[in-house]
């Protein structure tokens, strides 16, 4: 289906608003990038040529440090073995016989950085947070380690991944609940709309704070951290999506009136085809404007959440568990809240200026369907 | 209401309307309770024989978009029969609504409004026939194409879109579209009254070129008189929810019997000046009334310069006047003239 020139128009000018465009394109990439998070950001190799064997160890089972010759059976410290292979390498070319090309048959790739956002790195036989890399830290920790050691970015890189996905999640389905609920209001109207207006007037009144402190308190210690997760979202989607039901009501009971809605009821069209067939194609381009506003607010309501110690369980990383971390230790670790604030600065500037750029793109001012 | 609205030819008509009422519920107050009624249609019968054109005429406000919107079913009337090739509409639903709206159509006022900016002319003609699941994607791609031709689009104008053509054209596109099912009425409700005047002839010999192929039947509103004498075979007036006077055509011009009919008629601009200057133009006084509080009696008696006592008190019935009493000289094939008034002025 060819798209109409209508939506076509608003895209050529959503890409002619620079910030906004590269906005989207950065943003993009950084959650392409993040869902393969596991290759640039992990504890575990690439890949391992071990004896004449191949390892793959990234999305693979837990490897015993066993298989590599270690005398331990929980997982092994591929940070070490890459250290040993090294030397391995380094005493190969010391042989007098060796060729300058000499190295170990064994050799591993760890990725960009070698660290797990949950992994506590001690350094001095404690856990305390460490400088970043460039300010005289250990190596590789490029922001430094948290309060108990674990590097920031890698914290950072995954709190962002869970963050972005879960406000995606959040939009999607505070829309579609929103949408479909406002949609039925404005078409059915009468009786039906008053009674579930005033039910969304009640339910909007519950402090949604107070539900979730509630809740989780209650939730059994058995439940998984995915599950923690869903249950975290479905409670925010059900105390969010009232708002969305206003813009869909008016705007459906707007698109009702107008004679092309007339023309497909005389036509024989049932109510599921004036719905989906006419009028949310003529109602949703207002909806996408307030999108990445809609993501903007739920990335803001999850870190507060987190900060507040309410939000994503622990152990995941997230960036307001951080913030919360770097205000306890403003004086003796600060780099801990300055990296985390940067990040949350960053993705919302990033996702505001997408949300300028759209609505600049979908101002009905600019582009009437009249002409 | 009266006995029998019907005429030529004697048969069952294509449409009958039988003491129509369509009252809006007004709700006011605290509780949104609907305590008064506005009665837009307010006892209406009318009927409409195959291959006719029925011109409907009166002011804004007088009902006559409702009326067009009840027969369709847009609106679901709030009592009386419409029988649509026998069959009554006022309580049609669902399936039989459906099979009637085959043969049911309308056309809009606002072309821009009425089409849907989201399709392509294509999809926007093609509608109805997805709807009723009339052939498949080749062949309704085909009839597309034909009724495109039919309506006098270029062949290219299925795959744009109606923003990309001039008023004209899209009321064009939603002629085909009403078209596309092959019905036997279609309601024009004010079809060419919000396009330019050069274009307004285009589009009604378009519509009377299509009666005339095809054997449509026409409800035209408008408040265009002579819109409406250009196509209409018989004229209806309406004021405030009721036929005031229904004649033939010709019949209505020469010889208006109903003191609104004839104050409508002498507001039509006479393009001749030396007949102009001789013409007596009747101005009535007020405005119409709402029809929320319609006046007692005869509804138009506060603005009628013959009013009596009777007037205020009785309201008239739509009867038919002796063909005696008609012009001389209408025409032979000439149905009665219907008036509602007590006195014959």
């Amino acid at each position: 289906m060819a798209l109409n020139p209508l939506t076509l128009r608003k895209l050529r000018r959503f890409r002619s608003i620079k910030s906004g465009y590269w906005s989207f394109l950065i943003l993009a990439g950084l959650v392409v990038l993040s869902l393969g998070g596991e290759l640039l950001v992990n504890n575990r190799p690439l890949v391992i040529r071990y004896e004449g064997r191949w390892f793959f160890p990234t999305y693979g089972a837990n490897l015993p440090g066993t298989t590599f010759g270690y005398d331990y059976g929980y997982e092994t410290d591929y940070r070490a073995l890459a250290a040993r292979f090294h030397a391995e390498t380094a005493e190969a070319k010391t042989r007098t016989d060796a060729p300058p090309t000499a190295r170990s048959r064994n050799w591993l790739v760890m990725p960009l950085v070698p660290f797990n956002p949950n992994e506590n790195a001690a350094y001095e036989g404690v856990f305390k947070p460490a400088p970043p890399s460039w300010a005289g830290g250990p190596p590789g920790h490029w922001l430094g380690t948290d309060t108990t050691g674990r590097d920031i970015f890698a914290r950072l890189f995954y709190g962002f991944r869970i963050t972005i996905l879960f406000a995606l999640g959040f939009t999607a389905l505070t829309y579609l609940i929103g949408i479909a609920v406002g949609c039925l209001m404005g078409y059915y109207g009468g009786v039906f709309d008053l009674i579930v207006q005033r039910a969304i007037e009640i339910w909007s009144n519950i402090p949604f704070l107070y539900i979730v402190i509630i809740l989780f308190s209650v939730v059994p210690a058995t439940f998984s951290i995915p599950m923690r997760i869903t249950l975290l979202l479905l409670v925010m989607v059900l105390f969010s999506w009232t708002s969305m039901t206003y813009y869909m009501r008016t705007a459906t009971y707007r698109e009702k009136a107008r004679d092309y809605t007339a023309a497909a009821v005389v036509l024989g069209a049932g109510p599921g085809r004036i719905i989906f067939y006419h009028i949310l194609p003529n109602t949703i381009s207002t909806l996408v404007t307030f999108m990445p506003f809609t993501i903007a607010s739920a990335i803001t309501a999850v870190t507060a959440l987190d900060f507040l110690g309410f939000g994503l369980p622990p152990p995941s990383p997230s960036i307001g568990e951080l913030l919360k971390q770097g205000t306890q230790s403003l004086t003796t670790a600060p780099w801990i809240v300055g990296s985390a604030f940067a990040a949350l600065v960053s993705i919302l500037i990033l996702v505001t200026f997408i949300g300028e750029a759209l609505r600049e793109a979908f101002d009905p001012k600019k582009f009437t369907t009249y002409q | 209401m009266t006995p029998d609205a019907n005429q030529n030819p004697p048969a069952q008509p294509l449409l009958e309307v039988k003491g129509l009422k369509m009252h809006f519920p007004v709700r006011e107050g605290l509780f949104l309770r609907a305590k008064r009624s506005n009665r837009a249609v307010d006892g209406l019968d009318l009927s409409l024989a195959t291959g006719e054109t029925l011109g409907l005429v009166g002011e804004s406000g007088c009902g006559k978009s409702t009326l067009g919107k009840c027969i369709v079913r847009l609106y679901r009337p709030s009592a009386g029969q419409i029988l649509f090739q026998g069959r009554d509409l006022a309580h049609a639903k669902g399936a039989a609504l459906k099979a009637q709206r085959r043969h049911l159509q309308m056309i809009f006022q606002d072309p821009v409004e009425s089409l849907n900016a989201r399709h392509t002319v294509a999809d926007i003609v093609a509608e109805p026939l997805v709807i009723h699941g009339i052939g498949d994607a080749h062949s309704r791609q085909r009839k597309v194409r034909e009724l495109l031709d039919r309506v006098g689009l270029p062949a290219n104008a299925a795959e744009r879109f109606p923003f990309e053509f001039s008023g004209g054209q899209r009321q064009r596109i939603g002629i085909a579209r009403a078209i596309a099912l092959g019905p036997r009425l279609i309601v024009c409700d004010e079809p060419v009254s919000a396009l330019d005047v050069s274009i307004q002839s285009q589009v009604l010999n378009l519509l009377l070129e299509l009666q005339h192929d095809l054997g449509l039947s026409y409800l035209f509103i408008a408040h265009n008189l002579a819109v409406v004498k250009h196509v209409s075979d018989r004229v209806a007036i309406m004021y405030l929810g009721k036929i005031v006077e229904l004649a033939d055509a010709e019949e209505i011009y020469r010889n208006p019997r109903h003191p609104y009919t004839r104050a409508l008629i002498s507001a039509i601009p006479e393009p001749d000046p030396l007949r102009s200057a001789h013409k007596q133009r009747i101005v009535l006084s007020g405005d119409v009334p709402s029809p929320i509080n319609p006046p007692s009696g005869c509804a138009f008696h506060p603005r009628c310069p013959h009013a009596t006592d009777r007037c205020k008190h009785e309201a008239p019935a739509l009867r038919a006047l002796a063909s005696t009493e008609a012009a001389p000289g209408a025409a032979t094939t000439a149905s009665p003239h219907h008036l509602s008034c007590h006195y014959d002025l």
